[in-house]
Parts: structure tokens; sequence; C-alpha cells
């Protein structure tokens, strides 16, 4: 489960991982990130959005 | 002093050293990072259970996959080492799986990245010949196996190696013509390379040693399967990775360079109490924002986690309980954590342990 994380102009930025706390960056070369958007695409939807 | 240049022998120094094969560069000549096994952020010489499909990576840039539930192995820096080197990989079969299914795996694997093989010309045509090298022991003798693949594994070279004396230490050398076809050998900072030592391998998995194949191979057919033996163990070290057809000396470098090298993919900051990873403001009687520096640029913006970290500041020192919005680019992080209470919205402070098991750590892995 993961949890979408938004910076203070509204956009997402980095993902939650519930599990564990960590912190995933938006970036297209993090292995985490590339698992974060396979999740994404089985179908599942992460927690609400937390503001910055 | 006489040097002497035999067709045979090659050169001669006058202190009797040789050298008879051509020198294939100096700099970066081991494309493999922490093959002598030196270095281990992570688990600082403790096993780790390798029981599921995913990366689990032990000491740094290495990494085992395993099964969910069937055999299990741990894998660990150990000091049994062969001369000329002190650590290596151990990894003991824990749990035997002597009936591996078709699509079963168990490997060591490291991910090269596409920046330090680019020059190899992977995947088209003119790609360098290149030679891994390794020492390796193990209690079970026989042919073994593994394989050099893309980054999908779609374009795979199994190849096998045999171990003929029990529990003694024995280099090995395989010379790998360079694949010119494969699409996916990445020349940037994705995988460039992936290198796989297999312990256990179901047939789907298995082919032909000696040759690229279209196909998904990490070993080679007839290999010797470690995971079916309870307690069997596996050593390996000085593993060397270079460009060309001879297996040259393994490539030594300064302790802080091999460290600098593997923190690229991880760091571990931390691990001294109140020692100070980064400094920082509160924003609310809950929250504040730190800034840490890491020690060199990562492969990637890393994914980062922490434990038993504090937040310190003139009144008191408040534990870390979960992480915030929080921005990380390969350079530094802006790491917004919270606590119970205690901080101040502007007031100065710190990111520490609060024990000696404390730490924040940056992952680009591959």
């Amino acid at each position: 489960m993961y949890k979408d994380m938004i910076n203070p102009k509204g956009d997402p930025c980095c993902v939650l991982r519930v599990l564990d706390g960590a912190i995933i960056p938006f970036d297209p070369a993090n292995t985490d990130y590339q698992a974060y958007l396979k999740w994404l695409e089985e179908g599942n939807q992460p927690l609400p959005a937390e503001e910055a | 002093m006489s040097v002497t240049i035999n067709g045979t022998n090659g050169l001669t120094f006058n202190d009797a050293s040789t050298q008879n094969t051509a020198a294939t560069g100096f700099g970066f000549k081991n494309r493999i990072i922490n093959g002598a096994m030196v270095i281990d952020q992570r688990n600082a010489g403790a096993a780790v259970t390798i029981n599921s499909t995913a990366n689990t990576y032990v000491v740094d840039r290495w990494n085992g996959v395993g099964q969910a539930s069937d055999g299990v192995f741990t894998l660990q820096q150990s000091s049994t080492a062969p001369a000329g080197f002190t650590k290596s990989l151990l990894a003991t079969v824990t749990t035997a799986d002597s009936s591996i299914g078709a699509t079963q795996y168990y490997l060591i694997r490291q991910i090269i990245e596409g920046y330090n093989v680019a020059d190899l010309g992977f995947g088209a045509a003119g790609a360098s010949t290149f030679t891994l090298s390794f020492w390796v022991r193990s209690s079970v003798t026989g042919t073994f196996g593994g394989a050099a693949t893309d980054n999908s594994a779609l374009y795979c070279y199994p190849f096998s190696y045999t171990i003929s004396a029990a529990n003694t230490w024995e280099q090995k050398s395989i010379t790998i013509t360079g694949p010119t076809s494969g699409s996916t050998f990445d020349k940037t900072n994705g995988g460039g390379l992936n290198l796989y030592f297999s312990l256990g391998m179901g047939s789907t998995y298995l082919g032909t040693a000696g040759a690229w194949a279209s196909a998904t191979y990490f070993s080679a057919t007839g290999s010797t399967n470690l995971i079916s033996t309870l307690n069997a163990t596996f050593y390996i070290t000085g593993v060397q990775l270079e460009k060309g057809s001879t297996a040259t000396s393994f490539d030594y470098r300064p302790y802080g360079t091999e460290l600098m090298l593997c923190q690229r993919y991880y760091q571990k900051i931390g691990l001294v109490d109140f020692a100070s990873v980064g400094t920082g403001f509160g924003i609310s009687t809950t929250q504040a924002f730190f800034y840490v520096k890491y020690a060199t640029t990562m492969r990637a913006s890393p994914t980062s986690s922490f434990n038993s970290m504090w937040l310190i500041n003139q009144t008191n020192n408040y534990a870390i309980t979960s992480a915030g919005t929080s921005y990380l680019s390969a350079d530094s992080a802006m790491l917004r954590l919270n606590v119970a209470s205690g901080t101040s919205a502007g007031g100065p402070c710190h990111l520490a342990p609060n024990t000696t098991a404390g730490f924040i750590d940056f992952s680009a892995e591959l």
C-alpha cells in the first residue's frame, strides 16, 4: 500500500510506502517508483494524498 | 634493470614478475563494484534470509533472489577468503529444495549500470568480448552455472564452471563474446548488464552454455543445484568483469573509492549516537524539514527510510515518528519528518541517531 504526497503547489511529488514508511520520489529511474507504477497498473489505488 | 621480452612468456621484469598478456586498460578495469565483497553498509556482516522473489541486497551491489515458500538460503559477508582477499559472500542453504519447479530460481546477482559498460557496445555489431573471473569455494562439487543477460533478461548468455574439490578455493574465468543483439543493454543509468550466479534453477531458465540466446536463461543446462543440499555452503569473491579475452589480476581499488562507488546506489548515514546527519527547522509543533547532503551523487533520486532517529533542538530530543512530503534529488534531500511534539515553527534543529542503530538511508539500486 502507498500513500500519495503532494507539494505546497498541490502537485504529487512522492509516495509513502506504508509497509516501511519509506519515501519514494517520482523518478522514472528509481526502481521503487517503477514498482509503484506497476502496482497502479494492476488496478490498485494509493491512500489519499497528504498535503505538504 | 633488465627486462626481457619473449614471444612465449611475454615480459619478464628484473624482479622476476611477468606480464604474459596484453594490458587491458587502466582505471576502472573491473566493471563489477564491490567484487571483493568488502563493503556491507546494510548488514555489517549479519546474515540475510533470502526467501522471496524480490531483490534482497546483502553486501553492497549484490542481491539475492529466491522463492517465497520453498527453498531458503542466507547470504552474508564472510571473512573466509582466498589469499589476497579478506572477505567473501557466503550462501548457506537453510531449507533445501530438492525438486525445483520449472520456473523457480535461486540466484546471486549484480546489475552493472549502463554508464559503466557503455564503452563495450553491447547490443550492436562490434560489441566487445569480455571476461568474467572470480574465486569460488563450495561444500558441493560439480558443474555450476550462471548467466550474463541484458536488463530485461530476454537476451542471455548461460555459462558453466566446475568446482572440483569441496571446501577449497578455486579461481574461475569465463570469456564471453560481446552480445551483438538484445535491446535492453542500457548505456546510461539503467541496467547495462546483469550478472547471475545460480544456486538452483528450474528447467525453464536453463540454456546451452557458451552462446547468446534470445530467451530468458539464468544458468546452464546440467548445472548443479546447491539449494538441493541442506546446509550446503557457497563462497564467492574476487569477482571481476573486464574488457578483453583474458582474465587479469584483480583490480584492487582503495577502500574509500570502493565505498564511494557503492554509495552511488546506497548510502546509510548515522549509526553514531547524537552525530547529526542534517540540519533543519521546525514548521509546526510536530513537523520539521531537514536538509541532508549525500556523500556522493546517486544513480537516481533515491528512496529514503529511517530507523531510530530523533530531532534535536534547543530544548530536548524528540523521536522521529514518520516521514511526510519530502523532496529528493540525486544529490540531496529535503525531508519533512514528524515528531509527536516538541518542535516549533522556525525553530532550528538537527536530525541525529538516537541509538547506535539509528540511521537514515538512501537507495537508488538497480
